[in-house]
């Protein structure tokens, strides 16, 4: 299997690497240089063009692609309704973005589309380092705090947390990223209950191991 | 450090001010005093070395009717109570500092803070020129002398020397080794040697990875100046470079972050990129936007707008820039 990753720093391209092979179970080829966009809504800006370029120019079977949610809406199990788009929630976004890009595209390097798995850290990929580790760290505990008004930590102190400073270096942020996420390398479970945004793309990841049901052998 | 500069009269700066932190990357369009605000900084140092009150070089006679420019600087505890007024003789040359209180107790270790003033417009043609090793320690405000500071960190600090190395080869790991080559004359050289074999000359060296030796050579340098300035700190490096850009100078302004007991560095930069700019999502407090109206220029710190967190919500802090809501764009 061949992977893209479209990510916003080198840091986090590491650890979704280590991430998406705790899930897969296996070391799947991964296009380098990775893509990178510039925050949020640059990820939705360039997708459209990266889903085009893999399709057309490389044999790439998944796109993974992972963005912080930061203040806006929290994906939940209400917005995965047939039909349901909620225009506030980032994964909801993405996925449009990717469904609206592979509709017409026509058949290249053997397969109908690029596949895609989709991440939503909530509020930003830190908390997932914080997974095992710190169990205040959750996605209930964000969407409680959204909900009563009292954020319960902000994402400078995330950083804190994880590195030890709000300005880690690059190297820094890198060794630290892939030590906190290889605690899941084994079994990424409690990452996925803890955080839905990471179950959801563990699902896309797992789904993409399955063959299409046209290629399957009737 | 700098806690605060005002500017009355001086150029663009007809009446502004700004406060300083301890990293600060100022924005805005040509001519909107980016420029004017690291030269008063850089101003301090000649001035401050004399005597508070008596003119660095003699005075003519101010001309009648119209206000002098005039410049005055607060500084951080320990100095909080000295103010440091600059008096200038025209808009081009400022010769004269009073210091407030006269005969502050603090200020002569102000002064002598003060006197480590940096500043630099790096350029790669500078850069790469071998030097002569009696050049000095200290690298010109061009870059020009680059060789030869490296020569001289690698005898009196191998270890910073090598830390310099080894940062610069992990950014650029398609080279295996910087090696100097010191001539008998006196010159000396520099150029890396590819991973691959080979030594590529500095005159034959990208602008970009002589730009990066550069600002290594300042992040690594073992007796940093308290305050340092940095024009177009973006020059000639790639977009995707320019996060190592932002950590080395954050290595000076918070050296706690990399584990060092040494005192910050007050860093005062300034950048036309917007993907440079990008990178202070987390902290807008870092940013000063340069206005500029006519021939009018005042500054504004980003975290001051009451906006600034919708507004990064929005999107990337650099197009937020290109599109003028943040201002600090030409007039059209």
């Amino acid at each position: 299997m061949k992977v893209a990753l479209l990510s916003e720093s080198p840091a986090d391209e590491s650890a979704l690497r280590v991430l998406v092979e705790a899930v897969l179970r296996q070391r799947p080829g991964f296009v380098a240089p990775g893509f990178r966009a510039r925050g949020w809504p640059n990820v939705a800006q360039v997708l459209p063009a990266v889903i085009r370029h893999l399709h057309f120019n490389t044999d790439t079977d998944l796109l993974v692609v992972v963005v912080d949610a930061d203040d806006s809406v929290v994906h939940t199990a209400r917005h995965d309704a047939p039909g349901y788009f909620h225009p506030q929630c980032r994964m909801c976004q993405l996925r449009a973005v990717h469904r609206q890009t592979t509709k017409r595209l026509p058949r290249a390097h053997g397969r109908d589309r690029v596949l895609r798995a989709v991440g939503i850290a909530v509020p930003a990929i830190e908390a997932w380092y914080l997974c095992g580790r710190d169990s205040r760290v959750s996605e209930a505990a964000w969407i409680a705090g959204q909900e009563s008004g009292r954020a319960p930590y902000s994402r400078s102190e995330l950083k804190w947390r994880v590195y030890g400073t709000d300005r880690p270096s690059l190297p820094q942020e890198s060794a630290c990223a892939v030590r906190e996420v290889s605690r899941h390398r084994h079994d990424p479970r409690r990452l996925e209950n803890d955080f839905p945004g990471f179950a959801a793309l563990a699902n896309d990841l797992r789904g993409a191991l399955v063959p299409p049901l046209s290629d399957k052998k009737l | 450090m700098i806690a605060s500069v005002a500017f009355r009269h001086f150029k663009a700066l007809r009446n502004a001010q700004v406060a300083l932190a301890p990293f600060n990357v100022v924005i805005g369009p040509n001519g909107s005093g980016k420029t004017s605000l690291l030269e008063a900084i850089l101003s301090l140092r000649p001035l401050s070395a004399h005597a508070p009150g008596a003119p660095a070089v003699p005075r003519p006679r101010a001309k009648a009717a119209r206000e002098p420019p005039q410049i005055d600087f607060r500084f951080s505890a320990p100095h909080e109570a000295i103010t440091a007024r600059m008096s200038c003789r025209s808009e081009t040359g400022c010769d004269l500092l009073h210091i407030e209180p006269p005969g502050a107790a603090g200020w002569p270790a102000l002064q002598a803070e003060l006197a480590t003033i940096r500043g630099y417009v790096l350029d790669h043609g500078a850069l790469a020129q071998p030097a002569k090793r009696a050049a000095g320690a200290e690298l010109a405000r061009d870059g020009a002398n680059l060789a030869a500071v490296l020569a001289a960190r690698r005898a009196a600090a191998p270890d910073a020397f090598s830390a310099l190395t080894e940062e610069m080869l992990r950014i650029m790991p398609e080279f295996r080794s910087l090696e100097l080559d010191e001539h008998p004359d006196g010159r000396v050289e520099f150029g890396l040697r590819l991973a691959e074999d080979g030594l590529v000359p500095a005159a034959e060296l990208s602008q970009g990875v002589l730009y990066l030796l550069g600002i290594l050579t300042l992040a690594f340098n073992p007796t940093p100046p308290c305050v340092l300035c940095i024009e177009e700190i973006d020059r000639g490096i790639h977009p995707r470079m320019l996060r190592e850009i932002r950590d080395a100078l954050y290595r000076l302004s918070y050296p706690k972050s990399s584990g060092s007991t040494r005192p910050p560095v007050q860093i005062v930069t300034t950048t036309h990129s917007p993907y440079f700019l990008d990178l202070f999502r987390d902290h807008p407090e870092e940013v000063i936007i340069s206005h500029k109206r006519g021939r009018a220029a005042h500054f504004e710190r980003l975290a001051d707008r009451a906006d600034v967190k919708e507004l990064m919500r929005e999107g990337s802090l650099g197009d937020m820039w290109f599109s003028g809501i943040l201002g600090g764009v030409p007039e059209e």
